[in-house]
């Protein structure tokens, strides 16, 4: 409770999780409020928002109901969103908490790959992922958290290098903790709030990188998605700029909303910290 | 028959660019239920020591015998087993729990690991283990954290002892507690020696404390041995120029003047 009303303290915050609680609620009455296919037909082609009270924001170039798309849109970019930063923050926690409790070889054949990873940028690696896997919800996640789990790798690994050294953890060791045991569940969990701290730029990463997947066509063609409308709109730019700006203003608000809401919870946990 | 036998032991480490020696050919011997002390100034190597012995970080040269077997031998799940004999506990009771720990949790692990208690018998066990080192059998349910030092440092000696072993190696384990704590946890030490027979490997910087505790004390310096012995022989009559020191630092109540 206290926790609740700490992170509730800054404004920042407090938008960034109204934001955040309005996509949720979006993405889950999508499925209620436009029970049929997004992706039919529902008007007249290109018709301007506010004309029309069953199609408020009116209709794409095949008149398709843009409010009901921006919805099921919303489920679409949280759901990758989400799944691929669980996805890379997993690994990253892995990767690092065995890295950094390892030591010696296996540490530097570990940060090697996570070199490699690095390297190559990651927007490139997604998109020659999805390219050759083919795009499907799944490829899509993976394909972003490919690019995404090194920073949380090394965070946790440098946490887990200084905790490692603790007390607490020569005192596992001497009531016969096995290694495997005292990494997992003496060291990770304690080295996990800096990591968490990295998931909010990763969800909000892991949605803009969605979106320029979909924007590029690679994204999955069975959903509808932010990044597709915009590339949707994009050949009537001129004519109909709303076909493209409203999926755009979505896409801003919900990374913001992401950012937002992480930095608050940032803020009550340093709070936190230096009260105890 | 001891319960610990360190002979030869060394251990060095790289300062800068020359090495020294951190632990330099040190021998010493611990029977049952024998106290044996570790005194010296800072950077002398004590807690190295205590390190060694208990395969935290493993020496240069050397051996250590535990209860008649080469200990330095062990490896893997049969070091984790014989672990179970030889415990410790630490000079801050509060860095050496994890953060996150309820106090059953941390007198559970042992037990669970050394398979001493089945789950079902566990909390009773540690219920036994709470009250065994005068604490409230309660106090199972709290946070490490929300705990007193002294409380603390309680828990750390049920941890301590809940695989009964034969020999504990206390590092600094009271210079942490304000004066009226130490004085009943060092009560309490010298009561489970008496009635479970446990050997102390007592490390501390407080000749006062070792005075009262100690069988024998052994003195270092800058990794080596300068002087052992009795203990109250030692305190009384030190020979080395660094055991007159230490002696000499010691913080006396002095009769005030008239």
């Amino acid at each position: 409770m206290n926790r609740l009303r700490r992170f509730f303290h800054t404004p920042e915050a407090i938008a960034g999780a109204s934001i955040l609680a309005l996509l949720i609620v979006m993405a889950l009455v999508a499925p209620l409020l436009f029970s049929g296919d997004p992706q039919a037909i529902a008007g007249p082609a290109l018709l301007p928002p506010f004309q029309d009270w069953s199609l408020p924001l009116g209709t794409d170039r095949l008149g398709r109901d843009v409010l009901a798309e921006l919805f099921h849109g919303a489920r679409t970019s949280l759901a990758v969103g989400l799944a691929a930063a669980a996805a890379a923050l997993f690994i990253g926690a892995l990767v690092g908490t065995l890295a950094g409790f390892a030591g010696g070889l296996i540490d530097e054949m570990l940060m090697r790959v996570t070199d490699a990873f690095q390297t190559v940028p990651s927007f490139l690696l997604a998109l020659a992922f999805v390219s050759i896997v083919g795009p499907s919800l799944g490829a899509v996640v993976a394909a972003i958290a490919l690019g995404a789990w090194t920073g949380p790798a090394r965070v946790a690994r440098a946490e887990v290098l200084s905790i490692r050294e603790r007390d607490y953890v020569a005192g596992a060791r001497v009531i016969g903790m096995h290694p495997l045991e005292i990494a997992f569940r003496e060291v990770l969990p304690n080295a996990l709030p800096p990591v968490l701290a990295l998931s909010s730029v990763i969800v909000a990463a892991a949605i803009l990188t969605e979106a320029a997947l979909s924007f590029l066509g690679l994204g999955d063609p069975n959903r509808v998605t932010w990044g597709g409308m915009i590339a949707e709109g994009r050949a009537v730019l001129r004519s109909a700029p709303f076909l493209s700006v409203v999926p755009g203003i979505a896409l801003v608000l919900t990374v913001l909303g992401v950012y937002l809401a992480g930095e608050g919870v940032v803020e009550s946990t340093a709070v936190r910290r230096s009260l105890s | 028959m001891t319960v610990l036998a360190a002979s030869s032991l060394t251990k060095r480490y790289r300062r800068g660019d020359k090495p020294f020696a951190a632990v330099d050919n040190v021998s010493f011997e611990i029977g049952p239920a024998e106290t044996l002390a570790l005194a010296g100034p800072s950077g002398s190597g004590k807690s190295t020591i205590a390190r060694l012995v208990l395969r935290l970080i493993e020496p240069d040269a050397g051996r250590v015998d535990f209860e008649g077997a080469d200990f330095l031998a062990l490896s893997g799940a049969a070091l984790r087993a014989r672990r179970a004999r030889i415990q410790m506990v630490f000079q801050d009771p509060l860095a050496a729990f994890n953060p996150r720990a309820t106090v059953a949790r941390v007198l559970d692990d042992p037990l669970r690991i050394h398979g001493i208690a089945t789950r079902a018998e566990r909390p009773r066990r540690i219920a036994a283990l709470l009250e065994r080192v005068g604490l409230d059998a309660g106090l199972a349910a709290r946070a490490i954290h929300e705990i007193s030092g002294g409380q603390r440092q309680r828990v750390a000696i049920a941890r301590a002892i809940a695989t009964r072993p034969s020999l504990i190696v206390l590092d600094e384990a009271v210079s942490a507690l304000d004066v009226s704590v130490r004085g009943q946890i060092l009560e309490l030490l010298l009561d489970l020696q008496r009635q479970e027979r446990i050997a102390y490997l007592f490390i501390s910087h407080d000749l006062g404390v070792i005075r009262a505790v100690a069988h024998r004390v052994v003195i270092l310096d800058a990794g080596r041995i300068t002087e052992s012995g009795d203990a109250r022989s030692v305190i009384a009559n030190p020979q080395s120029a660094i055991g007159k020191a230490l002696v000499a630092a010691t913080p006396r109540l002095t009769r005030s003047r008239p």
